[in-house]
């Protein structure tokens, strides 16, 4: 397994808020949003939203999910199912681990 | 014990209620009737989908196997014909009847079409369907005509559109500024004072004919003489609930099906939700909400009242809009308050305004800072008192202005 891509610190990244990681780091079909929720645990989701052009890393983060900052869609911060329309197609969740203050994004394979 | 219900319409309203039975436990027989080909959501047609941008599979409301999977009968291309309640049953258009416990009405509103004489035409457009938005979208070629009447939230967001489409757009609202009561008067006035920036025509003034020319439509205006010529109209000028179900079944009928606060209406075997309803709180009937969120939270409501579970937290009013390429929301009421406070500057990127009312937010409206709305609706929802002058510093992080207030 690899040892995953370092792509902040986690003192970037405010409780209740996201930061979108370029897909030219991650290497996937589209940017990751890291999504730090209220207790300070850090998710990440595709992006952008599957409903219109937006980025959920400007979503609003509340009650383990991410409210889309377009039309609030919500999107569940572990498995990135839709929980709230407009959207109804889900997203890609992955994996996430802080090591030592770092963020560290494990592109493409599932939450723990 | 309820084992059949029958949803009549498939707008967000009628879909919503649907995916709230389901997840709230129920697991009877379940059929949402639409006259439609399939449920779709409507806030697009008068942006992406009337520029050609959006096909209208893009604007499924759930996919079609959705249906299948909460098992809710999808009676799609059909119409009910009159609710039996006495018999507790629906009968449809081909004289089948369902059985149905509990009747939803989710039968929606129709786009007004005012008594102006000439509005009949097939030159005269209104904005409320799919096919209304076809037919438009024929119409809005590069350099064509087209007057719009009332710059409300159909009407303005048309016209950008068609801007964009290359038309050249007339636009006529009566009031000055439109949208005061939803946004406040100097929000209003910025964002209609944006039509005229962006190359639109605005005039004051109201329609009091319409003539078919040789190859387009002539507007007589009340503000001047000589008729103005155009290729095509749209009328955006509010909805007129449907009704006609809900009336044949003698149920409550003021303007909208009127319900309780639980989507109730006059009969305890019959709810509504959206667009068609009125709602009576402590005896006084409401105004009809009219957007998006307000008929998916009905439906979370109406669901609720059949499972007979807590009905879900009342949360502030929000809706949104886009024109110009600007992202407009709106939460609370803007209308009436003590006071208003703006972050950020009109004209200059993001701005929103907060109206205040003995030190609380009571509502806000922001243009691309949708945060500032969220965070207002978690105030306004929580009674909390914040800092004005925190408030207004676009330098403030509103989610931690909020974090200290909830304290």
């Amino acid at each position: 397994m690899s040892e995953g891509i370092r792509v902040a610190s986690l003192d970037d990244v405010e409780e209740g808020e996201g930061i979108a990681i370029s897909k030219e780091v991650t290497g996937t079909e589209d940017d990751i949003a890291i999504l730090r929720d209220e207790a300070g645990f850090c998710w990440a989701l595709n992006d952008t939203c599957t409903h219109e052009t937006a980025s959920l890393a400007d979503g609003w983060v509340e009650d383990g999910d991410v409210e889309c900052p377009l039309h609030a869609s919500k999107f569940n911060l572990k498995t990135g199912e839709v929980d709230g329309l407009p959207a109804t197609q889900d997203t890609v969740a992955h994996r996430v681990e802080v090591r030592d203050g770092e963020i560290y994004l494990f592109p493409n394979e599932k939450p723990v | 014990m309820v084992a059949s219900i029958v949803i009549v319409g498939g707008g967000i309203a009628g879909v919503s209620t649907a995916a709230a039975l389901r997840s709230g436990g129920y697991d009877g027989d379940l059929t949402l009737v639409d006259a439609g080909e399939f449920p779709y959501d409507r806030p697009p047609l008068s942006k992406d989908y009337l520029a050609g941008k959006q096909e209208l599979a893009a604007l499924a409301l759930q996919p079609a196997e959705w249906y299948d999977d909460q098992e809710i009968r999808l009676a799609n291309r059909t119409t009910v014909a009159a609710l039996r309640p006495a018999e507790a049953g629906v009968e449809l258009s081909d004289g089948t009847v369902l059985p149905a416990d509990r009747v939803v009405l989710a039968t929606g509103a129709h786009a007004a079409r005012p008594p102006i004489p000439g509005a009949t035409s097939d030159r005269v457009h209104v904005l409320r369907t799919a096919e209304d938005a076809d037919g438009l979208r024929k119409a809005l070629l590069p350099g064509a005509r087209l007057l719009v009447v009332g710059g409300g939230l159909i009407g303005a967001e048309a016209a950008s559109t068609a801007l964009g489409l290359g038309c050249e757009v007339t636009l006529v609202d009566p009031l000055t500024p439109p949208l005061a009561a939803a946004v406040g008067e100097e929000t209003a006035t910025w964002l209609h004072d944006l039509h005229a920036e962006r190359g639109i025509s605005v005039l004051t003034a109201g329609v009091d004919a319409f003539e078919e020319t040789a190859g387009g439509i002539a507007a007589r205006l009340n503000s001047e003489h000589a008729p103005r010529d155009f290729d095509a109209v749209l009328l955006g000028v509010g909805m007129r609930a449907e009704t006609t179900l809900a009336e044949a079944a003698g149920l409550e009928v003021t303007g909208g099906i009127v319900v309780d606060a639980g989507q109730t209406t006059s009969n305890p075997a019959v709810l509504a939700v959206g667009d068609p309803t009125r709602r009576r709180v402590d005896g006084v009937l409401q105004r009809p909400a009219e957007h998006w969120e307000a008929a998916q939270h009905d439906g979370t409501r109406a669901a609720a009242t059949i499972l007979g579970t807590p009905q879900p937290e009342p949360t502030a009013a929000w809706f949104w809009t886009d024109r110009h390429g600007l992202h407009v929301e709106g939460v609370g009421r803007m209308a009436d308050a003590g006071h208003t406070v703006v972050r950020g500057t009109p004209g200059d990127g993001p701005f929103s305004v907060f109206a205040i009312d003995d030190g609380r937010v009571v509502g806000a409206v922001a243009v691309d800072d949708t945060k500032a709305v969220r965070a207002s609706r978690r105030m306004i929802d929580g009674r909390l008192a914040v800092d004005l002058d925190d408030l207004a510093d676009s330098g403030t992080d509103l989610r931690k202005l909020l974090r200290a207030a909830k304290g």
